[in-house]
Protein backbone atom coordinates (compact mmCIF):
# COMPACT_ATOMS: atom_id res chain seq x y z
CA UNK A 1 0.00 0.00 0.00
CA UNK A 2 1.30 3.45 -0.95
CA UNK A 3 1.98 5.70 1.99
CA UNK A 4 0.34 9.13 1.92
CA UNK A 5 2.91 11.89 1.47
CA UNK A 6 3.13 14.90 3.75
CA UNK A 7 5.43 17.91 3.28
CA UNK A 8 6.41 19.55 6.56
CA UNK A 9 7.85 23.08 6.36
CA UNK A 10 9.27 24.03 9.76
CA UNK A 11 12.48 25.86 10.67
CA UNK A 12 12.69 24.36 14.16
CA UNK A 13 14.71 21.20 13.50
CA UNK A 14 13.80 19.55 16.83
CA UNK A 15 10.08 20.02 16.28
CA UNK A 16 10.42 18.75 12.69
CA UNK A 17 12.19 15.63 13.89
CA UNK A 18 9.55 14.98 16.55
CA UNK A 19 6.68 15.36 14.07
CA UNK A 20 8.48 13.21 11.51
CA UNK A 21 8.85 10.46 14.08
CA UNK A 22 5.22 10.75 15.17
CA UNK A 23 3.64 10.92 11.72
CA UNK A 24 5.83 8.15 10.27
CA UNK A 25 4.67 5.99 13.16
CA UNK A 26 1.11 6.64 11.95
CA UNK A 27 2.05 5.38 8.49
CA UNK A 28 2.70 8.61 6.58
CA UNK A 29 5.70 9.45 4.42
CA UNK A 30 7.27 12.68 5.63
CA UNK A 31 9.30 15.15 3.54
CA UNK A 32 10.89 17.89 5.58
CA UNK A 33 11.84 21.43 4.54
CA UNK A 34 13.64 23.86 6.83
CA UNK A 35 12.39 26.97 4.96
CA UNK A 36 9.65 28.03 2.58
CA UNK A 37 11.88 27.89 -0.50
CA UNK A 38 12.72 24.23 0.05
CA UNK A 39 9.07 23.51 0.88
CA UNK A 40 7.96 24.83 -2.53
CA UNK A 41 10.60 22.68 -4.25
CA UNK A 42 9.44 19.59 -2.33
CA UNK A 43 5.76 20.26 -3.05
CA UNK A 44 6.46 20.57 -6.78
CA UNK A 45 8.63 17.46 -6.72
CA UNK A 46 6.64 15.14 -4.43
CA UNK A 47 2.99 16.23 -4.99
CA UNK A 48 2.02 15.54 -1.35
CA UNK A 49 -1.48 14.73 -0.09
CA UNK A 50 -1.07 17.21 2.81
CA UNK A 51 1.09 20.24 3.63
CA UNK A 52 2.05 21.29 7.16
CA UNK A 53 3.69 24.71 7.30
CA UNK A 54 4.87 27.16 9.89
CA UNK A 55 3.99 30.81 9.18
CA UNK A 56 7.30 32.44 10.06
CA UNK A 57 10.18 30.87 8.15
CA UNK A 58 13.40 32.14 6.57
CA UNK A 59 13.56 33.16 2.86
CA UNK A 60 9.94 32.35 1.95
CA UNK A 61 7.17 32.57 4.58
CA UNK A 62 4.36 30.07 5.15
CA UNK A 63 1.90 32.57 3.64
CA UNK A 64 3.92 32.63 0.41
CA UNK A 65 3.98 28.82 0.38
CA UNK A 66 0.15 28.74 0.65
CA UNK A 67 -0.19 31.40 -2.04
CA UNK A 68 2.17 29.46 -4.34
CA UNK A 69 0.23 26.21 -3.83
CA UNK A 70 -3.20 27.79 -4.37
CA UNK A 71 -2.43 30.42 -7.03
CA UNK A 72 0.65 29.30 -8.99
CA UNK A 73 0.33 25.51 -8.80
CA UNK A 74 -3.49 25.70 -8.56
CA UNK A 75 -3.59 22.71 -6.15
CA UNK A 76 -6.35 21.85 -3.69
CA UNK A 77 -3.96 19.99 -1.32
CA UNK A 78 -5.10 20.48 2.31
CA UNK A 79 -2.84 22.82 4.28
CA UNK A 80 -2.45 23.09 8.05
CA UNK A 81 -0.57 26.16 9.33
CA UNK A 82 1.31 26.49 12.61
CA UNK A 83 1.31 29.87 14.28
CA UNK A 84 2.82 31.33 17.42
CA UNK A 85 0.86 33.40 19.95
CA UNK A 86 0.17 36.91 18.67
CA UNK A 87 0.06 35.92 14.99
CA UNK A 88 -3.75 36.03 14.74
CA UNK A 89 -3.66 38.39 11.77
CA UNK A 90 -1.27 36.09 9.93
CA UNK A 91 -3.64 33.17 10.56
CA UNK A 92 -6.52 35.13 9.05
CA UNK A 93 -4.35 35.92 6.03
CA UNK A 94 -3.46 32.22 5.77
CA UNK A 95 -7.16 31.28 5.74
CA UNK A 96 -7.87 33.96 3.13
CA UNK A 97 -5.12 32.48 0.98
CA UNK A 98 -6.64 29.02 1.24
CA UNK A 99 -5.31 27.26 4.36
CA UNK A 100 -7.66 24.54 5.68
CA UNK A 101 -6.76 24.44 9.36
CA UNK A 102 -4.38 25.98 11.90
CA UNK A 103 -2.69 25.05 15.15
CA UNK A 104 -1.36 27.60 17.64
CA UNK A 105 2.01 26.88 19.20
CA UNK A 106 2.64 25.30 21.63
CA UNK A 107 0.50 22.42 20.37
CA UNK A 108 0.08 18.78 21.21
CA UNK A 109 1.53 16.38 18.61
CA UNK A 110 -1.35 13.98 19.38
CA UNK A 111 -3.87 16.66 18.44
CA UNK A 112 -1.97 17.29 15.20
CA UNK A 113 -2.21 13.59 14.32
CA UNK A 114 -6.00 13.73 14.83
CA UNK A 115 -6.30 16.73 12.51
CA UNK A 116 -4.04 15.15 9.89
CA UNK A 117 -6.12 11.97 9.94
CA UNK A 118 -9.34 13.98 9.60
CA UNK A 119 -8.05 15.88 6.58
CA UNK A 120 -6.65 12.77 4.89
CA UNK A 121 -9.65 10.55 5.60
CA UNK B 1 69.53 46.06 -1.48
CA UNK B 2 69.89 49.04 -3.80
CA UNK B 3 66.12 49.53 -3.74
CA UNK B 4 66.07 49.65 0.06
CA UNK B 5 68.96 52.13 0.05
CA UNK B 6 67.09 54.29 -2.46
CA UNK B 7 63.93 54.23 -0.30
CA UNK B 8 65.97 55.03 2.81
CA UNK B 9 67.70 57.97 1.10
CA UNK B 10 64.42 59.24 -0.33
CA UNK B 11 62.84 59.09 3.15
CA UNK B 12 65.74 60.93 4.81
CA UNK B 13 65.80 63.59 2.14
CA UNK B 14 62.06 64.21 2.19
CA UNK B 15 60.54 67.16 4.14
CA UNK B 16 59.30 66.43 7.69
CA UNK B 17 55.60 66.51 6.72
CA UNK B 18 56.17 63.90 4.00
CA UNK B 19 58.09 61.72 6.49
CA UNK B 20 55.16 61.96 8.97
CA UNK B 21 52.62 61.09 6.24
CA UNK B 22 54.69 58.05 5.26
CA UNK B 23 54.96 56.88 8.85
CA UNK B 24 51.22 57.30 9.50
CA UNK B 25 50.45 55.46 6.24
CA UNK B 26 52.72 52.58 7.25
CA UNK B 27 51.13 52.34 10.72
CA UNK B 28 47.61 52.38 9.21
CA UNK B 29 48.58 49.75 6.64
CA UNK B 30 50.01 47.42 9.29
CA UNK B 31 46.92 47.96 11.51
CA UNK B 32 44.60 47.17 8.59
CA UNK B 33 46.52 43.98 7.76
CA UNK B 34 46.48 42.86 11.41
CA UNK B 35 42.73 43.57 11.66
CA UNK B 36 41.95 41.69 8.44
CA UNK B 37 43.92 38.67 9.67
CA UNK B 38 42.24 38.87 13.07
CA UNK B 39 38.76 39.07 11.49
CA UNK B 40 39.52 36.13 9.23
CA UNK B 41 40.73 34.00 12.15
CA UNK B 42 37.79 35.13 14.30
CA UNK B 43 35.26 34.37 11.56
CA UNK B 44 36.69 30.93 10.86
CA UNK B 45 36.66 30.25 14.63
CA UNK B 46 32.97 31.25 14.81
CA UNK B 47 32.10 29.07 11.81
CA UNK B 48 33.98 26.14 13.30
CA UNK B 49 32.17 26.68 16.56
CA UNK B 50 28.84 26.88 14.76
CA UNK B 51 29.56 23.58 13.04
CA UNK B 52 30.42 21.93 16.36
CA UNK B 53 27.24 23.32 17.93
CA UNK B 54 25.16 22.00 15.01
CA UNK B 55 26.73 18.55 15.29
CA UNK B 56 26.03 18.34 19.02
CA UNK B 57 22.57 19.80 18.57
CA UNK B 58 21.72 17.12 16.01
CA UNK B 59 23.03 14.44 18.35
CA UNK B 60 21.00 15.74 21.30
CA UNK B 61 17.89 16.24 19.17
CA UNK B 62 17.97 12.58 18.20
CA UNK B 63 18.55 11.52 21.81
CA UNK B 64 15.66 13.70 22.95
CA UNK B 65 13.20 12.39 20.36
CA UNK B 66 14.25 8.80 21.10
CA UNK B 67 13.75 9.48 24.81
CA UNK B 68 10.26 10.89 24.21
CA UNK B 69 9.15 7.88 22.19
CA UNK B 70 10.94 5.25 24.24
CA UNK B 71 8.45 5.29 27.10
CA UNK B 72 6.79 2.04 28.11
CA UNK B 73 3.28 2.26 29.52
CA UNK B 74 3.79 0.13 32.64
CA UNK B 75 7.16 1.62 33.58
CA UNK B 76 7.88 5.13 34.74
CA UNK B 77 11.22 5.21 32.93
CA UNK B 78 12.12 2.49 30.44
CA UNK B 79 15.63 1.02 30.21
CA UNK B 80 16.21 2.87 26.91
CA UNK B 81 15.18 6.14 28.51
CA UNK B 82 17.47 5.44 31.49
CA UNK B 83 20.43 4.87 29.18
CA UNK B 84 19.71 8.23 27.44
CA UNK B 85 19.51 9.93 30.83
CA UNK B 86 22.88 8.44 31.81
CA UNK B 87 24.42 9.53 28.51
CA UNK B 88 23.15 13.08 28.91
CA UNK B 89 24.28 13.16 32.54
CA UNK B 90 27.87 12.60 31.48
CA UNK B 91 27.60 15.04 28.55
CA UNK B 92 26.37 17.97 30.65
CA UNK B 93 29.43 17.87 32.86
CA UNK B 94 30.99 20.00 30.13
CA UNK B 95 29.58 23.55 30.27
CA UNK B 96 29.65 24.04 26.50
CA UNK B 97 27.68 20.84 25.89
CA UNK B 98 25.36 21.63 28.78
CA UNK B 99 24.27 24.88 27.14
CA UNK B 100 23.54 23.02 23.88
CA UNK B 101 21.47 20.41 25.73
CA UNK B 102 19.45 23.19 27.43
CA UNK B 103 18.90 24.98 24.08
CA UNK B 104 17.76 21.73 22.46
CA UNK B 105 15.31 20.95 25.25
CA UNK B 106 13.93 24.49 25.17
CA UNK B 107 13.61 24.51 21.39
CA UNK B 108 11.06 21.75 21.70
CA UNK B 109 9.61 22.66 25.10
CA UNK B 110 8.45 26.06 23.77
CA UNK B 111 6.70 24.58 20.74
CA UNK B 112 4.74 21.66 22.16
CA UNK B 113 2.26 21.11 24.96
CA UNK B 114 0.74 18.16 26.76
CA UNK B 115 2.44 14.97 27.91
CA UNK B 116 5.56 15.51 25.84
CA UNK B 117 6.20 18.96 27.29
CA UNK B 118 5.90 17.39 30.76
CA UNK B 119 8.30 14.63 29.72
CA UNK B 120 10.90 17.24 28.64
CA UNK B 121 10.55 18.95 32.00
CA UNK B 122 11.01 15.60 33.70
CA UNK B 123 14.12 14.94 31.62
CA UNK B 124 15.54 18.33 32.66
CA UNK B 125 15.28 17.24 36.29
CA UNK B 126 16.39 13.64 35.70
CA UNK B 127 19.66 14.51 33.94
CA UNK B 128 20.59 16.97 36.67
CA UNK B 129 20.19 20.22 34.74
CA UNK B 130 17.96 21.48 37.53
CA UNK B 131 20.87 21.17 39.98
CA UNK B 132 23.08 23.22 37.64
CA UNK B 133 20.39 25.92 37.45
CA UNK B 134 20.12 25.99 41.24
CA UNK B 135 23.92 26.26 41.53
CA UNK B 136 23.72 29.32 39.27
CA UNK B 137 21.49 31.00 41.86
CA UNK B 138 24.39 30.90 44.32
CA UNK B 139 26.77 32.66 41.94
CA UNK B 140 28.32 35.99 42.79
CA UNK B 141 27.69 37.32 39.25
CA UNK B 142 24.27 38.85 38.76
CA UNK B 143 23.93 37.70 35.15
CA UNK B 144 24.52 34.04 36.10
CA UNK B 145 21.82 34.34 38.77
CA UNK B 146 19.48 35.89 36.17
CA UNK B 147 20.27 33.07 33.72
CA UNK B 148 19.58 30.43 36.39
CA UNK B 149 16.20 31.96 37.25
CA UNK B 150 15.29 32.19 33.56
CA UNK B 151 16.02 28.47 33.10
CA UNK B 152 13.81 27.64 36.08
CA UNK B 153 11.03 29.74 34.52
CA UNK B 154 11.38 28.12 31.10
CA UNK B 155 11.18 24.63 32.59
CA UNK B 156 8.35 25.52 35.03
CA UNK B 157 10.24 24.49 38.16
CA UNK B 158 7.78 25.49 40.87
CA UNK B 159 9.70 23.91 43.73
CA UNK B 160 12.51 26.49 43.41
CA UNK B 161 10.09 29.20 44.57
CA UNK B 162 11.80 29.84 47.93
CA UNK B 163 15.29 30.09 46.43
CA UNK B 164 14.12 32.47 43.68
CA UNK B 165 11.96 34.80 45.74
CA UNK B 166 15.03 35.69 47.87
CA UNK B 167 16.25 37.80 44.95
CA UNK B 168 13.06 39.91 44.63
CA UNK B 169 14.92 42.93 46.03
CA UNK B 170 18.26 42.29 44.26
CA UNK B 171 20.26 45.40 43.43
CA UNK B 172 20.29 44.55 39.68
CA UNK B 173 17.04 45.22 37.82
CA UNK B 174 17.76 42.33 35.40
CA UNK B 175 17.72 39.83 38.28
CA UNK B 176 14.56 41.38 39.75
CA UNK B 177 12.85 41.19 36.36
CA UNK B 178 13.68 37.46 36.05
CA UNK B 179 12.35 36.83 39.58
CA UNK B 180 9.10 38.63 38.77
CA UNK B 181 8.65 36.75 35.48
CA UNK B 182 9.35 33.45 37.25
CA UNK B 183 6.69 34.12 39.87
CA UNK B 184 4.05 35.40 37.45
CA UNK B 185 4.60 32.75 34.79
CA UNK B 186 4.46 29.91 37.28
CA UNK B 187 2.05 31.11 39.95
CA UNK B 188 0.04 33.76 38.06
CA UNK B 189 -1.81 36.13 40.44
CA UNK B 190 -0.57 34.23 43.49
CA UNK B 191 2.96 35.06 42.32
CA UNK B 192 2.24 38.75 42.92
CA UNK B 193 2.79 38.19 46.64
CA UNK B 194 6.35 39.43 46.12
CA UNK B 195 4.83 42.94 45.97
CA UNK B 196 4.17 42.72 49.75
CA UNK B 197 7.88 43.02 50.48
CA UNK B 198 9.12 44.90 47.42
CA UNK B 199 11.49 47.61 48.60
CA UNK B 200 12.71 48.81 45.20
CA UNK B 201 10.79 50.54 42.45
CA UNK B 202 8.81 48.51 39.91
CA UNK B 203 9.68 50.17 36.61
CA UNK B 204 7.08 51.01 33.97
CA UNK B 205 8.57 48.36 31.68
CA UNK B 206 8.42 45.71 34.46
CA UNK B 207 4.78 46.59 35.04
CA UNK B 208 3.92 46.24 31.34
CA UNK B 209 5.64 42.84 31.19
CA UNK B 210 3.86 41.58 34.31
CA UNK B 211 0.46 42.73 33.07
CA UNK B 212 1.05 41.09 29.71
CA UNK B 213 1.96 37.74 31.29
CA UNK B 214 -1.01 37.97 33.66
CA UNK B 215 -3.41 38.65 30.80
CA UNK B 216 -2.11 35.63 28.90
CA UNK B 217 -2.57 33.42 31.95
CA UNK B 218 -5.43 30.90 31.94
CA UNK B 219 -6.02 31.49 35.65
CA UNK B 220 -7.81 34.84 35.81
CA UNK B 221 -8.83 34.62 39.47
CA UNK B 222 -7.43 37.86 40.83
CA UNK B 223 -6.33 38.12 44.43
CA UNK B 224 -6.93 40.91 46.94
CA UNK B 225 -5.04 44.01 45.76
CA UNK B 226 -6.02 46.28 48.66
CA UNK B 227 -2.74 45.76 50.61
CA UNK B 228 -0.82 46.90 47.51
CA UNK B 229 -3.02 49.98 47.12
CA UNK B 230 -1.93 50.83 50.66
CA UNK B 231 1.73 50.01 50.05
CA UNK B 232 4.53 52.35 51.09
CA UNK B 233 6.14 51.71 47.70
CA UNK B 234 4.58 54.16 45.20
CA UNK B 235 5.37 51.97 42.20
CA UNK B 236 3.46 49.10 43.83
CA UNK B 237 0.45 51.40 44.36
CA UNK B 238 0.58 52.47 40.68
CA UNK B 239 0.78 48.83 39.58
CA UNK B 240 -2.19 47.95 41.81
CA UNK B 241 -4.11 50.87 40.25
CA UNK B 242 -3.46 49.36 36.82
CA UNK B 243 -4.78 46.01 38.06
CA UNK B 244 -7.90 47.72 39.43
CA UNK B 245 -8.45 49.35 36.03
CA UNK B 246 -7.80 46.29 33.85
CA UNK B 247 -9.80 43.88 36.00
CA UNK B 248 -12.58 46.37 36.90
CA UNK B 249 -12.10 45.94 40.66
CA UNK B 250 -15.06 48.02 41.94
CA UNK B 251 -14.66 46.48 45.39
CA UNK B 252 -11.54 48.61 45.89
CA UNK B 253 -13.63 51.81 45.73
CA UNK B 254 -13.18 52.83 49.40
CA UNK B 255 -9.39 52.50 49.23
CA UNK B 256 -9.31 54.36 45.92
CA UNK B 257 -11.19 57.25 47.51
CA UNK B 258 -8.59 57.37 50.30
CA UNK B 259 -5.84 57.64 47.68
CA UNK B 260 -7.17 61.05 46.51
CA UNK B 261 -4.93 62.63 49.13
CA UNK B 262 -1.93 60.32 48.52
CA UNK B 263 1.46 62.01 48.99
CA UNK B 264 2.72 61.01 45.53
CA UNK B 265 1.67 63.17 42.61
CA UNK B 266 2.25 60.28 40.18
CA UNK B 267 -0.10 58.03 42.17
CA UNK B 268 -2.79 60.73 42.18
CA UNK B 269 -2.55 61.24 38.40
CA UNK B 270 -2.85 57.47 37.77
CA UNK B 271 -5.71 57.37 40.25
CA UNK B 272 -7.73 59.89 38.17
CA UNK B 273 -7.63 57.50 35.23
CA UNK B 274 -8.87 54.60 37.38
CA UNK B 275 -11.62 56.68 39.02
CA UNK B 276 -12.73 57.70 35.56
CA UNK B 277 -12.65 54.13 34.27
CA UNK B 278 -14.61 52.76 37.23
CA UNK B 279 -17.01 55.76 37.19
CA UNK B 280 -16.55 56.58 40.88
CA UNK B 281 -18.67 59.75 41.15
CA UNK B 282 -18.01 60.10 44.88
CA UNK B 283 -14.41 61.12 44.19
CA UNK B 284 -15.34 64.37 42.48
CA UNK B 285 -16.34 66.50 45.48
CA UNK B 286 -13.12 65.73 47.37
CA UNK B 287 -10.98 66.69 44.39
CA UNK B 288 -12.97 69.86 43.63
CA UNK B 289 -12.56 71.06 47.22
CA UNK B 290 -8.79 71.38 46.92
CA UNK B 291 -8.59 71.66 43.14
CA UNK B 292 -6.36 74.75 43.17
CA UNK B 293 -3.80 73.07 45.43
CA UNK B 294 -3.24 70.27 42.91
CA UNK B 295 -0.66 70.54 40.16
CA UNK B 296 -1.59 71.27 36.53
CA UNK B 297 -1.20 67.70 35.26
CA UNK B 298 -3.52 66.45 37.97
CA UNK B 299 -6.03 69.22 37.27
CA UNK B 300 -6.11 68.33 33.56
CA UNK B 301 -6.54 64.63 34.42
CA UNK B 302 -9.45 65.61 36.65
CA UNK B 303 -11.13 67.44 33.77
CA UNK B 304 -10.84 64.33 31.63
CA UNK B 305 -12.60 62.49 34.46
CA UNK B 306 -15.30 65.21 34.62
CA UNK B 307 -15.98 64.87 30.91
CA UNK B 308 -17.15 61.30 31.56
CA UNK B 309 -18.66 61.70 35.02
CA UNK B 310 -20.31 65.11 34.65
CA UNK B 311 -23.55 65.92 36.46
CA UNK B 312 -25.41 69.18 37.10
CA UNK B 313 -23.66 69.68 40.47
CA UNK B 314 -20.45 70.35 38.56
CA UNK B 315 -21.86 73.29 36.59
CA UNK B 316 -20.67 76.05 38.94
CA UNK B 317 -17.22 74.52 39.14
CA UNK B 318 -16.99 74.33 35.34
CA UNK B 319 -18.17 77.91 34.90
CA UNK B 320 -15.45 79.06 37.29
CA UNK B 321 -12.76 77.13 35.44
CA UNK B 322 -13.52 78.57 31.99
CA UNK B 323 -11.61 81.64 33.23
CA UNK B 324 -8.66 79.57 34.47
CA UNK B 325 -5.26 80.96 33.41
CA UNK B 326 -4.11 77.59 32.09
CA UNK B 327 -5.03 77.12 28.43
CA UNK B 328 -5.65 73.36 28.66
CA UNK B 329 -7.92 73.66 31.69
CA UNK B 330 -9.82 76.48 30.06
CA UNK B 331 -10.14 74.39 26.90
CA UNK B 332 -11.36 71.32 28.80
CA UNK B 333 -13.86 73.40 30.79
CA UNK B 334 -15.31 74.93 27.62
CA UNK B 335 -15.45 71.51 26.00
CA UNK B 336 -17.55 70.18 28.89
CA UNK B 337 -19.73 73.26 28.80
CA UNK B 338 -20.37 72.81 25.08
CA UNK B 339 -21.18 69.14 25.61
CA UNK B 340 -23.65 69.55 28.46
CA UNK B 341 -24.81 73.21 28.36
CA UNK B 342 -24.73 74.19 24.74
CA UNK B 343 -27.04 77.19 25.26
CA UNK B 344 -24.83 78.65 27.97
CA UNK B 345 -21.81 78.01 25.78
CA UNK B 346 -23.43 79.97 22.92
CA UNK B 347 -24.29 82.85 25.27
CA UNK B 348 -20.71 83.07 26.44
CA UNK B 349 -19.57 83.27 22.85
CA UNK B 350 -21.62 86.46 22.37
CA UNK B 351 -20.01 88.22 25.35
CA UNK B 352 -16.40 87.19 25.05
CA UNK B 353 -14.29 88.15 28.04
CA UNK B 354 -10.99 87.71 26.17
CA UNK B 355 -9.69 86.92 22.68
CA UNK B 356 -8.26 83.49 23.59
CA UNK B 357 -11.70 82.51 24.83
CA UNK B 358 -13.22 83.32 21.42
CA UNK B 359 -10.55 81.31 19.64
CA UNK B 360 -11.23 78.21 21.78
CA UNK B 361 -14.99 78.63 21.41
CA UNK B 362 -14.66 78.87 17.64
CA UNK B 363 -12.42 75.83 17.53
CA UNK B 364 -14.88 73.82 19.63
CA UNK B 365 -17.77 75.03 17.50
CA UNK B 366 -16.09 73.79 14.35
CA UNK B 367 -14.88 70.45 15.75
Amino acid sequence: MNKKKIVLAEDNSTLSLLLKFRLEKEGYELHMAEDGKKAIELIEQEHPELILTDIMMPFVSGLEVISHVRNTLDLKTPIIVFSAAGQEEMVLKAFNLGANDFMGKPFSPNELVIRVKRLLA
Amino acid sequence: MIDFQYIFEYFNGAPLIIQIIWMVSCVLFVTAVVLIIYLKVFRSHLRKNEKIVKTFQKKYEELLITYLYAGVEDEEISSEQQSIINKLKSEIKNEFKREIVITTLLKLRNEISGEMADAIQELYCQVGLLDYSLIKLRSSSWYIIAMGIRELTQFNIEKANKQVVKYANHSKSEVRKEVQLYLINLFHFKGLDFLDDLKVSLSEWDQIQLLEVLQRSKDQEICNIIPWLKSENDSVVIFALKLAEIYNLFETKEVLLELISHKSENVRINLMRVLNHLSIFEAKEGIKRNFNKRNKEEQIAFFQLLENLYDTNDEDFILKQIYNKNFEIKFEALKILKLFHNEQFNNLKLTPPESEFVKIAKFLQNN
